[in-house]
């Protein structure tokens, strides 16, 4: 009875707290393995998304946007390859005898924005700390110029937990699980943000659940870079972050923008 | 990458030669390739099932004209049977293109084998049955049959054919899930396989005739990997011409993302019979095949047919067993005497002589730069 209270709880808390959260724009960028659970041998899919709000539309493989995109099993990485143009942008031979985790690294891409529109998009991503930046520089009302980078990770079911789910991939920006989130969990679900292989403080970590992207929990990384979730329902999960920090001197852009995104299926408890 | 892809890009043209005509191994029934072992050819695997009983049947020989005898002594023709891999039909997609989905193509093995074995006159010489009951109930056929297959160039040909009809309860009681390759051996060794109608005579295939069905998607993985770094590295360079390379090579010898499937032959009493869903007699499977992607055959059957397409054989089909149709009387094949090298070693010594006669122009120009500036040097440097 307790149990089930508890739950109930954690849903309730999970929509007032998807109340606070604002709308996204059409940047999420996230991996959709065809399957979450390959057999030993099986053939993975692997289709590119972007969009919001876990619905989006499926991104082709183009190898020039690409810095890595590679499977880690046991320690081993291994190149997913595909063929430009193609949805899906790769495919893979799944091991299946551990959890797998696949890695996607974008090369940077520029964008430029209004300066009303540019700022919208950072409040909506909670990215205060831009705004106040560029007001004490005097930049509120230039165009955005930014250099976005894509960090994508999708965690796949093996027949046993392997470190790999619980650790870095080596990305500039990266969430990363503090259990194996495709073993049934007794609690909640922990995590960290990595920036540059450090926890990072302060960041808004997003979790949108795939069959009713409503049933969205938000919260900020405490000091230990680290985030909880209570997840109220099993299933396929998106947890993303977005971090902006100064480009550099050199360089043709104002900000340089990093994506996290991290997609695992959640079992039963 | 960058770098791998280049060496790729140079270690095509080694993808390429097995798809020369000294590949012994690669063939199929329309398989472009010149066949040096034409006794060893699948021509086609059928599965459909009769009343009680489903009708196995296995040709070889493409463009059979000729008479008996034939030279069938070193070959033994083989069909294999998995009846426990698992298959499932949730993909519509796997459904429409190959009868089913084999989840774990790893674990594909034959449970029922199929040995025959023919004598120069195409009677039977031996055949033994594992995995099956009741095998004394088996009916076979062997002999020269009709071509079966929809194919202008085809039409008014022969196959040596070995037709089995099984009685139903040969098999495990309550069996719905059918996986069958073929497979011919001369003097022991494999020379050709089939599995689903038509796939490994397309163009970027030719490697399923050497791996066991278990192996193939592994090695469509690795292939597929590499022709894809390739094309990709050509695809990313602003040169018009490389761009126009990975085109050809898109729709030629790059594998596609549905093709990571073994080469079997899928069947099951789930849904009515007829390709892909094993393969009945007057199936088109090029007009079939086509409708999912792969229409090579499809376009040679217009370019080398009339109008209309032919979408039946040629010849009528029995009503009974062993239901391929009577044969045209015997003519003697067309035999090519007309070599090519009489005009490729021309070239190659023209060539020759213009490559050797760049270098030593090159040469000479060198050394006659390197003889000047010394003397140059020399004279400066004498003293006066």
């Amino acid at each position: 009875m307790r149990s089930r209270r508890g739950a109930r709880a954690a849903v309730v808390a999970a929509h007032l707290l998807a109340l606070i959260v604002v709308p996204a724009r059409a940047h999420d960028f996230w991996i959709g393995p065809s399957s979450f659970k390959p057999a030993p041998g099986a053939i993975v899919a692997v289709h590119l998304w972007v969009g919001q709000n876990f619905v989006g539309d499926p991104v082709p493989r183009q190898s020039g946007a690409i810095e890595q995109f590679f499977v880690r099993a046991s320690g081993i990485d291994t190149d997913i390859g595909g063929a430009n143009h193609i949805d899906p942008a790769g495919l893979f031979r799944a091991g299946g005898d551990t959890t797998a985790a696949i890695g996607y690294r974008s090369s940077g891409s520029d964008i430029e924005l209004p300066a009303d529109k540019f700022e919208d998009y950072l409040r909506q991503y909670g990215l205060d700390a831009i705004v106040a930046e560029r007001a004490r520089r005097g930049e509120a009302a230039k165009p955005g110029r930014e250099r976005f980078f894509r960090y994508a990770k999708a965690l796949l079911t093996g027949a046993r937990s392997d470190a790999t789910a619980t650790s870095p991939l080596g990305f500039a920006y990266e969430i990363v699980p503090h259990d194996d989130p495709p073993l049934p969990l007794a609690g909640p679900l922990r995590g960290f943000i990595l920036y540059d292989g450090k926890p990072l403080a302060g960041v808004l970590v997003e979790a949108l659940w795939r069959d009713d992207p409503s049933i969205k929990l938000a919260m900020r990384s405490d000091a230990q870079g680290a985030f909880t979730f209570t997840l109220p329902r099993p299933g396929v999960w998106l947890f993303k972050s977005v971090h902006m920090v100064r480009a550099g001197f050199f360089s043709s852009v104002d900000w340089d923008s990093h994506w996290a995104s991290l997609t695992c299926e959640v079992p039963k408890p | 990458m960058k770098r791998r892809a280049f060496w790729g890009l140079a270690a095509l043209l080694v993808l390429i030669a097995p798809l020369t005509p000294s590949a012994s191994r690669a063939s199929d029934h329309a398989d472009p390739l010149n066949l040096t072992d034409p006794n060893a050819n699948i021509t086609g695997l059928f599965i459909f099932p009769k009343d009680d009983q489903y009708v196995l049947i296995f040709n070889m020989r493409k463009s059979l004209t000729n008479a008996k005898p034939y030279n069938l002594g070193a070959y033994e023709y083989v069909i294999n049977i998995d009846l426990t891999t698992p298959v499932t039909f949730d993909s519509d997609e796997d459904r429409a293109r190959y009868g089913g989905t084999i989840p774990i193509p790893d674990k594909l093995h034959p449970d029922v084998t199929i040995k025959v074995r023919l004598n120069d006159d195409t009677t039977l010489k031996s055949i033994d049955y594992t995995g099956l009951r009741n095998t004394d109930k088996i009916r076979t056929f062997s002999g020269v049959r009709d071509d079966p297959f929809i194919f202008p160039r085809f039409f008014r040909k022969k196959v040596i054919s070995m037709v089995m009809s099984i009685p139903k309860n040969a098999f495990p009681d309550g069996q719905q899930d059918f996986i069958l390759w073929g497979a011919t051996y001369g003097n022991g060794k494999l020379s050709d396989r089939v599995g689903r109608s038509i796939r490994s005579q397309l163009p970027r295939f030719p490697l399923l005739n050497f791996y066991d069905p278990k192996d193939q998607v592994r090695e469509l993985t690795k292939a597929k990997d590499f022709l894809d770094k390739v094309a990709n590295f050509l695809d990313d360079k602003k040169e018009w011409w490389s761009q126009a390379i990975a085109g050809l090579l898109e729709f030629t010898f790059q594998f596609r993302k549905y093709d990571l499937a073994p080469d079997v032959m899928i069947f099951t009493t789930r849904f009515p019979p007829g390709y892909p869903n094993g393969r009945q007699l007057p199936d088109d499977v090029n007009a079939i095949q086509c409708r999912t992607g792969d229409c090579l055959l499809q376009e040679l059957s217009f370019i080398e047919g009339g109008w209309p397409r032919a979408t039946k054989n040629d010849k009528e089909f029995l009503p009974d067993f062993p239901y391929l149709a009577e044969p045209l009387p015997d003519s003697p094949e067309r035999v090519r005497t007309d070599s090519i090298w009489p005009y490729v070693i021309p070239v190659i010594i023209v060539f020759a002589v213009l490559t050797w006669g760049l270098v030593e122009i090159i040469w000479r120009l060198i050394w006659w730069l390197w003889r000047t500036i010394k003397f140059k040097f020399r004279r400066k440097l004498a003293p006066a």
